[in-house]
């Protein structure tokens, strides 16, 4: 139930309205490239049995065997955050004034009878017609990619440099090393990052071989992001994850990617001009 | 004394070549050599013990046979220098160097003890009451009475009224001056709650600095004056402007509410817990078989976008749970957060009076020396079918208007005066306290002269329904000024002047002292 909460929480700090898939053996938390979202997308994939004793699920149809809510991660974090030492807590997708998703928990109590507490978080259902915009996002053909430094400095960085600038570039080339560079008028600040080390996509990612094995390692790819998005993706991590990795297609996006033991969280910062 | 480790094979050594002695001394020697302390004891059989006179002037402690003879001691390859070595260890945990330790130790926590005193947690206390006041409302009335120094405060919406009345023995010393020449004026003393909140605002700091804390009222200058003796010798001194300002105080007869619950604070604590602060108000229902809380939505609100949560809660685990009457009332939850959390860093219990839906909530918690209390306005249920609510009466605006409403009723019961009257439900039209107005009246609390009956006329009454609630304001609570001068009552107001003088928690006159 930690987990999960804390699963819930981060993405609540990342976006204020989702999107729930649930499918029979996972969750998905998908946020869309929209304009409304400034172009940022996201995809989390939990395991459902990672987190739940007991699952059931009926989607629409046997072929479409899914279900999509639009939610808002904030009431359903709150509402985790308050059941933390429950005997139990039960999710539930019911019908009441709205589609309502509802958690119902047993709290402890001095006394013999527990306390039942609900919490009706209201969603949104998504129509099946829908369904396509939440689809699971490519990985990107990328330029680069690389291993995150500690989120934890990387933060401290990008909080400082949020004050400076609205815009910050992204850098990174193959050979482990990352700099995070902003330019005003008056002032111009970079941070490097050195020996940082590269994912081994290899022999699978580079799709047509060519150019990701041809790149010289010293060559940086960079993107130029909004400052605000990062240091709000920055801000929702509170666990360090197993693996941290960013991959940059030049001047066009960067693809972060944070795998946790039973999470795996993508996000898309687009490149601004 | 000096103390320096000598085994005995070196001082052995040394002796034989100073004195030529054949056996082993188990003294060490030499005081000009700074020698061990010497342990007069009977080591056993190779050794032997040399009294000399030089080693009166040692320290000396007792090792008791019992421990020289336990096994590990006896090792025949323990040199005779490194058992000495763990009995001059063992001198360290002896008996009488442990009980001078004690007494030591004793002796400093009492003496901080009677430096601090019970009184700083008092203040502590102290500045936890103003906190809660104020996130009631913005303005702090302080009463030095009698019966002691009541601080009150009223949301703006007049929904909401806290009380908490610290009680002589609180203070380390309260001094009431008698009655002036002036007669019967009370200092009212109203004073803004940013000006206060600040003073205690941090309370850890307060805790670990200040030793003593005077407060001060004195009508000539109009001001309140706070000071602080802190650490070091610092004194901190505030003054601070009052206005004048007709008295605050709500009348509620929790004797007479059919419900009574009294809980832990903890378990309030647990409850609330569940509602996010944001959440304005919820609902309360009482059946004999359990207690429910869920939050409250009004029509207002996109019924699509906020959670709702409900709870119940079983009557085991009330410590007093009597429910004559099954209600739902629905009141305001942020009021209420700051008693609760001061109950709950007292650990005392909270006990609830209420009544049917439209009559107030009282929520009071009580100690030997202090007594706070929150009343806060419920919603009437137009739809409620509960007979027990009179027919409202509706007071338009101002505190002048309620005066002279409000002198209405207690005009014509002047009659009535002595009878102990059941008090009705004057209910009044009031702003709910966002300040959206309410379309229904919600019962409400009346005016302050017990002894008076309030009795609801009737014909001001139906004469009143006819008018839309929307667009009228109305004061909860509050006694009129006019009323003031209408009945003087000595139990609703002493005829005394505050003037307290008093030395941890103090009220000084200032016409004796002036300050500054």
């Amino acid at each position: 139930m930690d987990g999960f909460s804390g699963v819930i929480t981060t993405i609540s700090k990342l976006t204020k309205m989702c999107v729930l898939r649930l499918t029979s053996d996972n969750l998905f938390f998908v946020l869309s490239e929209k304009v409304a979202n400034g172009g940022v997308s996201m995809w989390c994939e939990l395991s459902q049995a990672n987190f739940f004793d007991e699952y059931q699920m009926e989607g629409v149809s046997t072929e479409d065997n899914e279900i999509c809510l639009e939610v808002t991660p904030e009431n359903l974090s709150r509402a985790l955050k308050t059941v933390q030492n429950a005997k139990a807590v039960k999710l539930k997708l019911t019908k009441k004034h709205c589609p309502c998703l509802t958690i119902a928990a047993e709290l402890p109590t001095l006394s013999s009878i527990s306390r039942v507490v609900t919490h009706d978080v209201p969603v949104d259902v998504i129509p099946r017609r829908l369904w396509h915009e939440f689809k699971e996002p490519n990985m990107p053909d990328f330029d680069v990619s690389i291993y995150l430094p500690p989120l934890k400095t990387m933060k401290n960085v990008v909080d400082r440099m949020k004050n400076l600038s609205n815009f910050l570039v992204l850098e990174a080339n193959l050979n482990g090393e990352m700099n995070l560079k902003i330019e005003t008028d008056l002032v111009s600040v970079t941070t490097h990052f050195k020996d940082l080390g590269n994912p081994p996509w290899g022999e699978d990612a580079s799709q047509d071989g060519g150019p990701s094995q041809s790149r010289d390692p010293q060559a940086m790819a960079q993107a130029r992001v909004d400052i605000r998005k990062l240091q709000q993706f920055l801000m929702g991590q509170q666990v360090n994850p197993s693996k941290a990795m960013c991959n940059i297609v030049h001047e066009r996006v960067v693809h972060l990617i944070l795998l946790h033991e039973d999470m795996s969280l993508q996000y898309f910062i687009p490149a601004v001009a | 004394m000096q103390k320096r480790v000598t085994f005995v094979e070196q001082l052995e050594m040394e002796n034989v070549l100073t004195k030529g002695r054949g056996h082993v001394s188990t003294r060490s020697m030499d005081p000009e050599r700074g020698g061990l302390e010497s342990l007069p004891r009977h080591l056993g059989r190779e050794t032997h013990v040399d009294m000399s006179p030089s080693n009166q002037r040692m320290k000396t402690s007792h090792i008791p046979q019992t421990l020289m003879s336990v096994p590990f001691l006896q090792h025949p390859a323990l040199a005779t220098g490194r058992r000495r070595h763990l009995c001059s260890i063992a001198n360290v945990y002896s008996t009488e160097h442990m009980r001078q330790q004690m007494k030591r130790h004793y002796l400093n926590v009492l003496h901080t003890y009677i430096q601090s005193s019970v009184y700083t947690s008092h203040l502590k206390a102290f500045g936890k009451a103003v906190h809660a006041l104020s996130r009631v409302g913005d303005e702090l009335w302080l009463d030095p009475k009698v019966k002691g120094l009541a601080l009150r405060s009223v949301n703006s919406a007049h929904s909401a009224y806290a009380c908490f009345l610290f009680s002589p023995l609180f203070f380390k010393n309260y001094n009431l001056r008698p009655a002036t020449e002036h007669g019967a004026e009370t200092v009212k003393c109203k004073l803004a709650m940013k000006c206060v909140l600040p003073l205690f605002r941090c309370l850890n700091s307060i805790e670990r600095n200040v030793e003593q804390c005077q407060i001060s009222v004195g009508s000539p200058d109009d001001q309140v004056m706070i000071q602080f003796f802190c650490r070091h010798g610092i004194t901190k001194t505030h003054n601070l402007r009052f206005q004048e300002s007709e008295a605050l105080q709500a009348v509620f007869a929790s004797h007479l509410c059919p419900n009574v619950l009294k809980a832990p604070a903890r378990l309030f604590g647990d409850v609330v817990m569940h509602f996010p602060s944001s959440q304005e108000e919820v609902t309360l229902s009482m059946t004999p078989l359990r207690v429910g809380l869920k939050n409250y939505c009004d029509a207002v609100n996109d019924h699509m976008k906020t959670m709702y949560t409900e709870m119940s809660l079983h009557p085991d685990e009330f410590d007093y749970f009597h429910v004559g009457v099954d209600s739902n009332i629905t009141f305001c939850l942020k009021e209420l957060r700051g008693l609760l959390s001061f109950a709950e860093s007292h650990c005392l219990p909270v006990s609830v009076y209420c009544g049917a839906a439209g009559k107030p909530v009282c929520f009071s918690v009580e100690d030997m020396v202090l007594e706070a209390t929150v009343v806060l306005a419920t919603l009437y249920d137009p739809e409620s079918k509960d007979p027990s609510q009179s027919a409202a009466m509706t007071l338009t605006d101002a505190t002048q208007r309620c005066a002279e409403a409000a002198v209405l009723p207690v005009g014509s019961c002047e009659a009535n005066i002595g009878e102990p009257e059941d008090i009705p439900a004057v209910t009044e039209m009031i702003a709910s306290s966002q300040g959206s107005p309410m379309n229904v009246p919600p019962a409400l609390m009346l005016p302050l002269l017990h002894t008076a009956g309030v009795c609801v006329p009737e014909d001001h009454c139906s004469s009143a329904n006819s008018s839309p609630a929307s667009s009228t304001i109305c004061s909860l609570l509050f006694r009129a000024v006019s009323l003031e001068q209408d009945n003087h009552d000595s139990t609703a107001r002493p005829p005394v002047l505050a003037f307290y003088s008093d030395e941890e928690e103090n009220m000084e006159e200032d016409t004796d002292s002036p300050s500054l």
